[in-house]
């Protein structure tokens, strides 16, 4: 019952956040997560518009004019109207109990800056020193402002160019057929709930007081698709020694990511600051974290080796 | 590697089903997984063994009638399908 274990027990986030100077020049408001251009856009779009729709009111003025004077069938469309409005808005409000939609959007709030430096660092993460995510009053702040933060656009996109690249991959070998490329997704999908649950029972079982949500974890365990664009891509031009030497590269690169991203979120704040604790509890989530960063490489050769000849 | 979505939605029930299938009394108190024996004092944290005894116990209790509907649905469908 060592007072450090207690303190560590007595605040189960980590005390160590970074807090962002609220005067940083960059970021007009955090809780924003996109730029406002409505305004910028409306005027660009407002004189492309006008010369376009001139085209239309005439053409359908003349065959709809005697249509819409009918009052029955003027108010049949102001019932149809107001019924659409209605359960457009009961879908609004329930949607938000399935998926939540506002959580998601801050894992899409990303700008051309920070995809090019998410991918660099997810190449070659050996240089970055400083891994820790910046919070902003308790809430980490949008992916755009800190290129630790998780995101699922990297790995939607590089899901669905992942598919796309072994399409292609099958292609050029002959062996393909349109409901291939629904296997191949589905099976990484599968593969991916599969480690999704993996992973939330270790935690739920090891009893690690983290911030990690599913979410998260699926971004980070999404990541691992870029690596293997890469090497089946490759493989496709230098056959399978390209193959075997780019994905070599990214599944080191991807264990040294995940190892330096999950160190911060499983481990103790100890173990995170570099020291070294012995202790069966940090041992087991070492070891947790070791398995989650192996897992990756073996994944990403078992979903690819199949595409290169 | 045809390990697919489908295959995934195959392999759940079946796993829950031999979760829920472990008897309270006749087995799990015959290896000494009891509930009742293994929530010893407030121990700073419950080791692995205990997190999955009381895992096993909710999965009983929380998917007992979910189960009961979803082989009813997959004996239905299996019998006209195959």
């Amino acid at each position: 019952m060592n007072p450090a274990g207690l303190a560590a027990v007595g605040t189960p986030r980590q005390p160590s956040k970074r807090r962002v100077p609220v005067s940083q020049p960059g970021m007009a408001d955090p809780h924003q997560l996109f730029d406002d251009t409505s305004s910028s856009q409306s005027r660009g779009y407002g004189a492309q518009r006008v010369p376009g729709g001139l085209g239309y009111p005439a053409a359908s003025a003349s065959p709809q004019g005697a249509f819409l004077a009918d009052p029955v069938s003027n108010m049949a469309m102001a019932y149809g109207s107001s019924l659409a409005a209605q359960g457009k808005e009961l879908v609004d409000k329930n949607i938000d109990r399935f998926i939540p939609v506002t959580k998601l959007k801050y894992y899409f709030a990303v700008d051309t800056m920070y995809v090019g430096k998410k991918l660099g660092l997810l190449v070659f993460p050996y240089l970055h020193q400083d891994w820790e995510v910046q919070y902003q009053q308790d809430t980490p702040v949008a992916p755009r402002f800190d290129v630790n933060a998780p995101d699922l656009y990297i790995p939607a996109m590089a899901f669905i160019t992942y598919v796309l690249v072994a399409g292609l991959a099958l292609g050029t070998q002959d062996r393909f057929s349109p409901d291939l490329l629904g296997l191949q997704a589905s099976s990484a999908l599968a593969w991916l709930t599969v480690e999704v649950l993996a992973i939330l029972l270790s935690l739920y079982l090891i009893t690690v007081n983290t911030d990690l949500s599913t979410i998260d974890l699926v971004a980070f365990l999404g990541y691992k698709y870029v690596g293997m664009i890469g090497g089946v891509l490759m493989g496709l031009l230098f056959g399978k020694i390209g193959y075997y030497l780019v994905l070599g590269w990214c599944c080191v690169s991807i264990f040294v990511f995940m190892i330096r991203t999950l160190r911060l979120k499983i481990l103790a704040e100890a173990a995170a600051e570099g020291i070294p604790v012995r202790g069966a509890r940090n041992q087991l989530r070492m070891y947790l974290t070791m398995a989650v960063a192996a897992a990756q490489p073996l994944l990403m050769y078992w979903l690819t080796f199949h595409l290169v000849r | 590697m045809a390990f697919t979505l489908y295959s995934l939605l195959q392999a759940a029930p079946l796993c829950v089903n031999a979760i829920a299938l472990l008897h309270e009394e006749r087995f799990l108190k015959k290896i000494g997984w009891g509930t009742d024996q293994g929530i010893g004092g407030f121990g700073e944290e419950p080791g692995i063994k205990s997190q999955l005894m009381n895992l096993i116990r909710s999965v009983r209790t929380v998917m007992r009638v979910p189960l009961i509907i979803v082989n009813s649905i997959a004996i239905v469908l299996l019998l006209l399908f195959g």
